[in-house]
């Protein structure tokens, strides 16, 4: 009965203030999009390159052991002694967790492509350039964008931990129980669920789009084994 | 019958592990689980504190004190704000915690202005506490209460002295908890007393302010008067607070009063022992301790006791 | 007031490193192991290995049913997958109604996480038969349970060591965030640490060190777990 009343009060909570609740998620959103963007403008190409290289296994692969060993809320710490409170430091902590799995499974989905297709694809007389454009990141797009999709939820989960150094959405309102109570702690709770988990379905989405035609059946979504953490 | 022994072989091998989760779950549940149900002679004292350094000495301070008479003590430190620990009080899932004067009056009793005095305050506090069934104790003669800072170099540009002198900056950001939004000692109380319309409010982790006045994030920021940055010569200006919107803040340990009854006149002579000996400097001096010297805690509330011959 | 105002012993004083606000002292460290950070280092390790053990106790027979019972692979899936994006500052938040601010709390999203990661891997482990070999088993007449213990567990070996090292790696990472609800392990010292009027850089430092090392330590000695248990693996993959 008290557990009953407890999210009664919290939807009471979300039915009330939806206008608080949509700007201190869109203030997250901000925050995690921007994170994506440096993560994937560093990792994405990196990733690429060295698996179209074929080098550096051993730098994709520690970066994602390093990366899932890398708390959030030491990540935050550390940022915030060289850069202050606030959403500078939040988003460049955010986006180094949001680098590892890019990283990685950019290389591995690069690298992994089938080395005979790149050799016909050579042979044909095709430069880098043509067998990465037309060959290896056509083929390599699912489990790519399997990376950008791992990424993208746990910077948007992760978010709310920014709390601790200024801004972190809605987990302000998490680590503010005195001023709103229970009912706003779970509800905001409720709304970062439901957030993340509209990134995940809304990419899963995407990916099921972008994903070549040929390439549809062999990419149906497996229970990621990877679980960065959140 | 293949069928028959993986089927089998599934379930023992299911039951098996079902079996150590469940005792391994009892076991951490049981280990969890706060001793509550102790003697009629002499009640566990549940100790609690709010979110911030000076709560921990204090914790820490009544906690090895009781200890050392022989009472049986459960701590639990840094619960949250005084939204949170004093519902904690009243619910029984601690029956003591440091409190401040002011704080009772205008943020757990909703009163919009502080009594005049330090006395008067506590007064106030104890009446208010007593219809509850909560005894505040005797008040510690420092007080902690909470002020606007602004750095030395924005004092001089603004020509600022006291908070009401805010109005001449025109729209600014003002930095504090989160909880200083929506209370009269804090936020609320200074721009609804002084008039200043244009502040909105920047909200900051405890400890935060000075970080943040001093990238300029905010313009002013919230802060403890007994914080070691403050301490002369400081890089920080305290605005003067005429109309006492942040009141009067001793220290009153708060305890239930059926706790306070079973625990007898050593409980009471022990509380206040320590309490009599918090005086500014004291605490002062613990504050920097921690803050600056970064001992822990603990070993500042031990040495404080053993000096005071309270161990 | 009594007249005899209190006697302000000398608290030790910090060092010119940590008075002076430098990067890393390691004095403080040596000093306040005992404490600050050995507690809380101690308390991780036995988070961790709580909500492991436990996540591992319900994760294997599921997997092991699920293997047996092909059709409850998807409704178990869909379910770690559902868990999979609950973020864990949320999760413990949401338990509270529950089970309260404790200690339990903690340890239950914690099992959560675990079994999302080590259900699915144990189950592909299980899968990496090459159903041939089977086949070739039951043809000598092993039973099924011989076929499991004897084929199918061996080789799925490197699956579920590959699913531990993920498990509790992410389990210790997590375990920072138990702090935004109990002031216990790793994560705890560096909230203390971030409420110093200027954040206490040392301590920031040395927890996330701790924790990180934690972690990386933890991933190694699963790997070298795992060379003892399935020698064959040690030259199949680095």
């Amino acid at each position: 009965m008290i557990v009953a009343g407890a999210f009664g009060d919290a939807f009471r909570f979300i039915a009330d203030n939806p206008g608080f609740l949509a700007t201190k998620a869109l203030d997250q959103v901000e925050l995690s999009a921007a994170a994506l963007a440096i993560a994937l403008a560093l990792a994405l190409p990196l990733g690429i390159v060295l698996g179209h290289l074929h080098r550096g296994s051993s730098i994709a692969i520690g970066s994602s052991i390093v990366g899932r060993a890398l708390p959030s809320l030491v990540l935050i710490g550390v940022f915030l002694t060289f850069l202050g409170i606030g959403f500078v430091n939040n988003m460049v902590a955010l986006a180094v967790l949001g680098t590892g799995p890019v990283l990685t499974n950019s290389y591995e989905a690069v690298d992994g492509v089938e080395r005979d297709v790149v050799e016909a694809a050579r042979g044909m007389g095709m430069t880098h350039l043509q067998i990465l454009r037309r060959v290896e990141l056509p083929l390599a797009l699912p489990l790519l964008f399997t990376g950008i999709r791992v990424a993208a939820v746990t910077i948007v989960a992760t978010a709310p931990v920014a709390s601790v150094a200024g801004g972190g959405g809605l987990g302000d309102i998490i680590v503010n129980q005195a001023s709103y109570r229970l009912s706003g702690v779970l509800a905001a709770s409720l709304c970062v669920m439901a957030l993340s988990t509209a990134v995940f379905v809304g990419l899963a989405g995407l990916q099921a789009a972008v994903t070549p035609r040929g390439l549809r059946r062999t990419t149906v979504a497996r229970t990621p084994l990877r679980k960065e953490q959140l | 019958m293949i069928r028959k022994h993986t089927r089998r072989a599934a379930k023992a091998a299911f039951a098996i592990s079902l079996g150590v989760a469940i005792v391994i779950g009892l076991v951490t549940a049981g280990l969890a689980r706060p001793a509550h149900a102790t003697t009629k002679a002499s009640p566990t004292i549940v100790i609690g504190t709010k979110n911030f350094a000076e709560e921990f000495i204090l914790g820490q301070l009544y906690k090895q004190a009781l200890e050392a008479r022989g009472f049986k003590v459960s701590y639990k430190e840094n619960i949250g704000a005084t939204e949170i620990v004093h519902p904690a009080l009243r619910s029984g899932k601690i029956n003591f915690y440091p409190e401040y004067t002011g704080v009772v009056v205008q943020v757990i009793y909703n009163h919009a202005s502080s009594p005049k005095t330090a006395a008067a305050t506590y007064r106030l506090a104890k009446a208010l506490e007593a219809k509850k069934g909560i005894t505040a104790m005797k008040p510690t003669p420092f007080s902690d209460t909470d002020a606007l800072a602004v750095t030395n170099a924005t004092a001089k540009k603004y020509r600022l002295k006291t908070v009401g002198d805010l109005k001449k900056v025109g729209s600014f950001k003002l930095g504090g908890p989160p909880t200083c939004k929506t209370r009269t000692t804090c936020f609320l109380g200074y721009t609804k007393q002084y008039g200043i319309t244009k502040a909105s409010f920047f909200p900051l982790g405890i400890g935060l302010s000075y970080t943040a006045l001093d990238r300029g994030q905010v313009l002013a920021a919230d802060v403890f008067t007994t914080d070691p940055p403050l301490a002369k010569p400081s890089k920080y200006t305290v605005l003067a607070d005429p109309k006492h919107v942040t009141g009067f803040q001793n220290v009153t340990p708060l305890v239930r009063t059926s706790v306070l009854k079973a625990a007898g006149p050593k409980f009471t002579k022990t509380v206040n022992a320590v309490s009599a000996k918090l005086t500014t400097p004291a605490i002062a001096a613990m504050n920097k301790a921690f803050y600056v010297d970064k001992q822990s805690a603990k070993s500042i509330a031990q040495k404080f006791l053993k000096a005071n011959g309270l161990l | 007031m009594d007249g005899n105002g209190p006697v302000i012993p000398n608290f030790g004083q910090g060092d010119a490193c940590v008075t002076g606000d430098h990067t890393f002292c390691w004095g403080w460290v040596r000093d306040h192991w005992s404490d600050t950070l050995g507690p809380a280092l101690w308390q991780h390790v036995e988070l961790t290995a709580v909500a492991v053990g436990i996540g591992f106790a319900i994760a294997f027979p599921l997997a092991l049913l699920a293997h047996r019972f092909r059709k409850l692979e998807q409704p178990l899936g869909a379910f770690s997958a559902l868990l999979y994006t609950i973020p864990s500052i949320a999760l413990f938040q949401l338990l509270v109604p529950f089970t309260g601010i404790t200690w339990t709390t903690v340890e239950i999203a914690l099992v959560a996480y675990t079994l999302v990661i080590l259900f699915p891997n144990v189950v592909a482990g299980l899968r990496s038969a090459p159903p041939d070999v089977v086949e070739a088993a039951e043809g000598m007449g092993l039973t099924r349970l011989q076929v499991l213990l004897r084929i199918e567990l061996p080789l799925a070996l490197p699956a579920i060591v590959a699913g531990l090292r993920i498990a509790v790696v992410s389990t210790i990472s997590i375990g920072t965030i138990a702090a935004f609800l109990l002031p216990k392990g790793l994560g705890y010292p560096i909230f203390v640490a971030l409420g110093n009027p200027i954040p206490f850089k040392t301590e920031i430092y040395a927890a996330g060190g701790l924790a990180v090392g934690l972690a990386l330590l933890c991933d190694a000695g699963l790997v070298v777990l795992r060379w003892a248990l399935a020698p064959w693996t040690r030259l199949a993959r680095a």
